[in-house]
């Protein structure tokens, strides 16, 4: 039994002419099945009218049980389950998870490695990025084109994936101490001609995109995020850089190899959705910028620590905490090994779809309930991850 | 700006842009009509799993899998299921008798191929593998998941060179060791074919138990000899060379560079190497009782070996001879970690600890 949101009670309009005009609000369920929803969310809306007055964000509905199995198999069993958690983006997953892991056990990368993993994210994030704008594209009517000119150029990428690490989206590529394959010469050489033709499809989504008034009309000053909010709901990712916070995990930490790329990190002043959609926009330009420096400073070498053992692979006990800069914001893994070292004894997925949505009902009261659907869209969730 | 509309219209020519250009820049056409065309999927691209065999003639008798069982306890969600097979005497025959492959389950994670140290299973890329049943028609069993290595070095010919030059290698290593202790020119497994790397496993086993084959009392041989013949003897009974090698030195510590898929009589390198280490009980075609009987007299740390499955298959982190040293100077623990050797050597380790009062 779903308890109302609120009490539902009549009231009153501005009398008309002809007399007293009675009505109520109205509570109308989107999802589970909801396909603007991005997967099985829920969304309770009171609605006043056309207008939100409540909104309760349900989740659960793909809970997999995803931290408690990773609890009961070794420390490289749970490596393909993190493909599995923000299925956009298998890669950074990957990364995050094994950065907490060679955090704990103290693992020194190689070189290679690490150049490798940051030219595998920053594919990732262009491809989140890219699709991300065609999925809010389509939630707000544009109905195909801008998102299938976003998938034409995500299969590029996901054509490179699936050459190097064998499979497109679940890629399972990282491994404690590097990469799980050595990308060749002719991979680096298709990765560098995806990245120099990326600015030009930029471009033309662009021109497509930021000064169609259609668009401006739809998405400027709806879902305002205050900074404040952001920086109390602890928001991360380009959802809280268009709120106006400067935070990026790759500038704060420079975790891998980042502190040697020269880019910057953009930040919105308003905090709408249109904010969100021009951050990605400039973040994609900037991903750019850092993979022609990687994939042009990248060395020779092995792609993986010789020391790490696949199999009985132990940690000493200890806790540690690796986090990522992931395209939705800011992914960690909290893992706490105990004696024996086999598994973790506590594993903890700190999933930034997630806790951005939980500002959802601040950004959304007040606007058309039409608007849910677009300020939804470009928080960017993923219910793979928000449920786990 | 200039006027209202402007960014529709630009956004127009895009569209008409790339709708135009969909007929002439193959950039712009991406669409593949799937069952008449198909795009060639990578190398490196995966699917299921699939089990290796080298001659097309006996695909079950040279599968290179040992039923070691790595796979089925690594695998993140439990989709394989191995039972090794045992002749009638129930001796274990060092190859599935079950070997089952749930792909309802599976998530094709390529971890099982990771592990494997026999390199016995490897991915395949076929995407076409609908079926019509939901429940037994998902589950592959060991008939449906050999394939030849031809198969494998047609769909990844890198990799699939890599492991045969490498299984060359390593026989090509074991042979070499072997060959200066060749008094006795009893190296069955040199002149195998490139592309054959483990020896044809004991198809079906007539066993002359190791007892009968003790030399007598009376021969000329110093009381080294007699023990390494005595090992080499009841090797060559099973009617094939010993799937293990052993180390050339009685390593107590991993030796990760050892493959053990070797095809050199296991006792006949250590004799050459390290006469102290001749291990005639290494010899994964023995029983467990004739094992323990060959190394009746030796000392704890042999005796835990001689417990073992002694298929070097470094399940538990050593190979065989690394984990009773590791046992039996107290670094190692946990008695239960010979995967291959199932409950009869954990009980066995156990009985042997308790005997030496260490349990």
């Amino acid at each position: 039994m779903i308890q109302p949101l609120t009490e539902i009670k009549p009231y009153t309009l501005t009398p008309g002419a002809d007399g007293l005009i009675e009505t109520q609000t109205l509570e109308v369920s989107i999802g589970p099945q909801h396909p603007s929803t991005h997967g099985v969310f829920r969304m309770d809306c009171v609605l006043d009218g056309e207008t939100v007055v409540a909104l309760k964000p349900v989740m659960g509905y793909l809970h997999r049980n995803h931290e408690q199995l990773a609890e009961r198999m070794v420390w490289l069993g749970s490596m393909p389950y993190t493909d599995r958690l923000d299925y956009f983006n298998s890669m950074t997953n990957n990364w995050a998870y094994a950065l907490a892991v060679e955090k704990l056990a103290g693992i020194k990368v190689p070189e290679r490695a690490e150049y490798v993993r940051v030219i595998m994210s920053e594919l990732t994030r262009l491809l989140n990025h890219t699709c991300v704008i065609g999925f809010m594209l389509q939630d707000l009517g544009a109905w195909g084109t801008p998102l299938l000119y976003a998938f034409r150029e995500r299969e590029k990428i996901l054509d490179l994936f699936e050459a190097v690490s064998g499979s497109r989206m679940m890629c399972n590529y990282m491994r404690f101490g590097g990469v799980r394959v050595n990308p060749t010469d002719k991979d680096l050489a298709v990765a560098k001609d995806i990245v120099s033709r990326y600015p030009g499809f930029l471009d033309e989504f662009e021109k497509l995109l930021t000064s169609n008034e259609v668009l401006l009309a739809r998405t400027q000053r709806v879902g305002i995020l205050p900074k404040e909010l952001a920086i109390n709901g602890s928001i991360s990712g380009p959802m809280a850089r268009a709120s106006g916070v400067e935070y990026d995990v790759r500038k704060v930490d420079k975790y891998g190899v980042y502190g040697r790329f020269d880019f910057r990190v953009p930040v919105g002043d308003v905090g709408d959705v249109y904010d969100r959609y021009y951050v990605r926009v400039l973040e994609m330009r900037e991903s750019v910028k850092i993979l022609q420096q990687a994939l042009r400073d990248i060395p020779q070498g092995p792609h993986i620590a010789p020391e790490v053992k696949l199999r009985n692979f132990k940690i000493p006990p200890g806790d540690g905490y690796g986090r990522v800069e992931a395209p939705k914001g800011e992914l960690g893994f909290y893992l706490v090994s105990d004696e024996g070292g086999k598994q973790p004894y506590r594993y903890h997925v700190r999933p930034p779809s997630f806790i951005n949505l939980t500002t959802l009902e601040d950004m959304c009261l007040g606007h058309k309930v039409a608007d849910v659907v677009i300020v939804l869209g470009s928080i960017d969730i993923v219910l793979g991850e928000v449920d786990r | 700006m200039g006027f209202i509309g402007k960014g529709l219209l630009e956004g127009m020519v895009v569209t008409a842009r790339n709708f135009v250009g969909s007929y002439f820049d193959k950039d712009r056409l991406v669409t593949v009509q799937y069952p008449e065309e198909r795009v060639q999927v990578p190398e490196n691209s995966r699917t299921f799993p699939f089990l290796v065999y080298d001659d097309d003639k006996d695909p079950a008798g040279t599968m290179r899998c040992v039923a070691c069982k790595i796979c089925e306890t690594d695998c993140p969600p439990q989709c394989i299921y191995i039972v090794m097979d045992r002749d009638e005497k129930g001796k274990p025959m060092q190859r599935p008798k079950v070997f089952d492959i749930d792909i309802s389950v599976c998530m094709q994670c390529q971890i099982c191929v990771e592990v494997c140290p026999f390199d016995a299973i490897k991915m395949d890329n076929d995407y076409e593998k609908s079926q019509y049943g939901r429940f037994d028609d998902l589950v592959e069993h060991l008939p449906d998941l050999l394939k030849s290595n031809e198969y494998y070095n047609k769909i990844k010919p890198t990799e699939a060179t890599a492991v045969d030059a490498k299984l060359k290698a390593d026989r090509e290593k074991k042979a070499k060791k072997t060959a200066p202790a060749a008094a006795k020119p009893a190296a069955p497994a040199a002149p195998k074919p490139a592309a054959v790397p483990v020896p044809p496993k004991p198809a079906a086993v007539a066993v002359a138990p190791a007892a009968k084959l003790v030399i007598p009392e009376d021969a000329p041989f110093t009381p080294e000899q007699r023990q390494w013949l005595s090992g080499f003897l009841s090797a060559a009974s099973v009617g094939t060379a010993p799937v293990a090698g052993v180390p050339a030195t009685p390593a107590p510590a991993v030796a990760p560079a050892e493959t053990p898929v070797a095809a050199a009589p296991a006792a006949e390198a250590a004799t050459a190497a390290a006469p102290a280490g001749n291990w005639a009980w290494h010899d994964p075609g023995l029983g467990m009782q004739q094992r323990l009987d060959l190394a009746k007299d030796a000392p704890l740390a042999d005796k835990l070996m001689a417990a073992m499955a002694q298929t070097d298959c470094h399940a538990c982190g050593y190979d065989c001879r690394g984990y009773a040293d590791a046992i039996g100077s107290g670094a190692e623990t946990d008695l239960s970690l010979c995967l291959p050797g199932e409950a009869e050597t954990a009980n066995m380790l156990k009985k042997l600890m308790e005997e030496a009062g260490k349990g």
